[in-house]
């Protein structure tokens, strides 16, 4: 459930196809994933999953696999 | 300090640019120079072609093409192809230094290529700088700077900005945009200490690089400081940042207060700032002790320049040494004069308060910017035009361009040209599909678009 939510809001802010949301997808690694797009990232994250990042975990969100580690800090858990 | 910018430095041993790998004194910048400036010689002026590249090896390159006496023209180096070619073909460079092989150039080092049919053009002994009026978006139209519109504009704001060898000063915006030089030549300028980094505020190897080089400022575009906000940066304790400077478009008044007040609190100076490329960029700023009090204005004249405002239009118009020589769109204009005479009709209409601040309450000419970069409406709307063989209306303001076509397959095909061919990210743009609302001279009506929105 949370792993498709999170998935959908990197497909939607980083303009990429679904299949290429994998564990080693990187900050910088493709274009579309520049500081622009981070940044609408973050604020689609903060969004669906009512939460406020706060500055490290920002800052530490390099990978899709990190997200996640990250949002469980914020009890939302991936099977 | 020095008599240019770009020249006779007797610092020696100082620090003049540190990247992630080490550290270049002034003596080993002043020898690279020397070194690099030796393989673009050809006893002639020539046009030099920077793609550019966040590195000290691209800062070597740009310094010595200038020392050389060339012409340099700077580009952003992940420039689209067809873009950068149809550039290379209408201005037929000498000299490339990038990594990106064009056909008709021979290498003649590790990225140095040069043109293998030379022909021999005219370009005016003074001019010195080629910088695109639109950022990255590969507008074939140059702003053409002389040397004394850098070196006047590198001095006025070392002086505001109070500048000396003891800054470390953080280049964090591309050289290919007149923000990020005007940066680097003016840290030079005073002899100070370049931190290069191209990294994003958004990412943690950019506070990591700050914090142990002891960045004491940096430079950001309105869309920077929107991070800065998100990440946090107000609750941080920077110790050894004593400045920072926002230009490339307007801040909105609530992040300047916020800002500022950050400044007044922990003892550090916000410089919000105003200029064009047209102007070597700078032309204004707030002065820090002002700034709470002038949050909406874009402030006084930097030293050395002048405003006024024409008394039929109320256009800002800046004077002063740094407006440029003209634009250049072919290249025969680069044989060119000055064609300005130091007046640069700025395009903003303005008012001017009793302090003498002043402030922009418009556009004469329809313009955005978009996360920095200066959009021209008309000009987008054409290209789309052509593109889709259909009416197409561009509208918007700074935060966001809108554009209106009358299908659903237009709408596709305009979205994958202006990410490909303006390298606009979506979020930066919406896409409407809905008939075009005109007026009744049958003129494009964009008010209604706006409120459409609303």
């Amino acid at each position: 459930m949370n792993n498709q939510k999170l998935q959908s809001v990197f497909t939607e802010a980083l303009g990429i196809d679904a299949s290429q949301v994998v564990d080693d997808l990187t900050y910088n690694s493709i274009p579309e994933w520049d500081s622009i797009a981070h940044m609408a990232l973050v604020a689609e994250i903060d969004d669906q999953f009512d939460i406020m990042l706060d500055t490290d975990d920002v800052l530490d969100m390099s990978s899709y696999a990190k997200a996640k580690e990250i949002l469980s800090k914020y009890d939302i858990e991936f099977e | 300090m020095s008599t240019v910018f770009y020249e006779n430095w007797n610092l020696g041993d100082r620090p003049a640019v540190v990247t992630l790998e080490r550290t270049y004194t002034y003596e080993e910048l002043n020898t690279d120079i020397e070194v690099f400036g030796k393989k673009l010689q050809s006893g002639e002026k020539e046009l030099v072609v920077l793609l550019c590249t966040h590195t000290y090896e691209l800062l070597v390159a740009y310094l010595a093409a200038l020392r050389a006496g060339h012409a340099v023209m700077l580009v952003s180096g992940d420039l689209d192809i067809d873009l950068l070619t149809t550039i290379m073909e209408r201005y037929q460079p000498k000299w490339i230094i990038g990594s990106r092989k064009l056909a008709g150039y021979e290498q003649v080092e590790v990225s140095v290529w040069r043109k293998s049919s030379s022909k021999t053009l005219m370009i005016h002994p003074k001019l010195a700088v080629l910088l695109s009026t639109s950022g990255t978006t590969g507008s074939q139209k140059f702003v053409r700077l002389s040397y004394e519109n850098l070196q006047s504009n590198a001095v006025s704001i070392v002086s505001y900005l109070r500048l000396d060898e003891q800054q470390r000063g953080l280049a964090n915006l591309p050289l290919s945009y007149s923000y990020g030089l005007s940066i680097v030549n003016s840290h030079l300028e005073a002899g100070a200490t370049i931190l290069l980094t191209d990294e994003s505020v958004m990412a943690k190897s950019f506070w990591v690089f700050l914090n142990e080089q002891r960045a004491t400022s940096f430079g950001g575009v309105p869309f920077t400081y929107q991070m800065l906000q998100r990440i946090g940066f107000l609750k941080m304790n920077l110790p050894y940042l004593q400045m920072f400077t926002q230009a490339g478009g307007r801040l909105d008044d609530r992040l300047v207060k916020l800002f500022g007040e950050y400044a007044e609190d922990q003892g550090k100076q916000f410089f919000v700032m105003y200029g064009q490329t047209e102007a070597a960029p700078r032309m204004s700023y707030i002065p820090p002790n002002r700034l709470l009090e002038k949050e909406s204005s874009i402030g006084i004249a930097i030293p050395g320049g002048t405003f006024c405002l024409d008394p039929n239009t109320s256009e800002l118009i800046y004077k002063g040494p740094n407006v440029m020589m003209g634009y250049a769109e072919s290249l025969e204009d680069l044989a060119k004069g000055d064609e300005m005479n130091g007046v640069l009709p700025t395009g903003d209409l303005a008012t001017v308060d009793d302090d003498g601040f002043y402030s922009i309450t418009g556009r004469l000419k329809r313009f955005v910017k978009l996360f920095g970069l200066r959009v021209n409406l008309d000009e987008v709307e054409r290209k789309l035009e052509q593109e889709l063989q259909n009416a197409v209306a561009c509208t918007g303001s700074d935060d966001r361009m809108i554009v209106v076509v009358e299908s659903e397959p237009s709408a596709t095909i305009a979205k994958a040209y202006l990410e490909s061919a303006y390298q606009l990210h979506k979020s930066s743009f919406r896409i409407l599909v809905e008939e075009i609302p005109r007026l009744s001279n049958g003129k494009m009506d964009y008010q209604a678009i706006k409120d459409g929105l609303v």
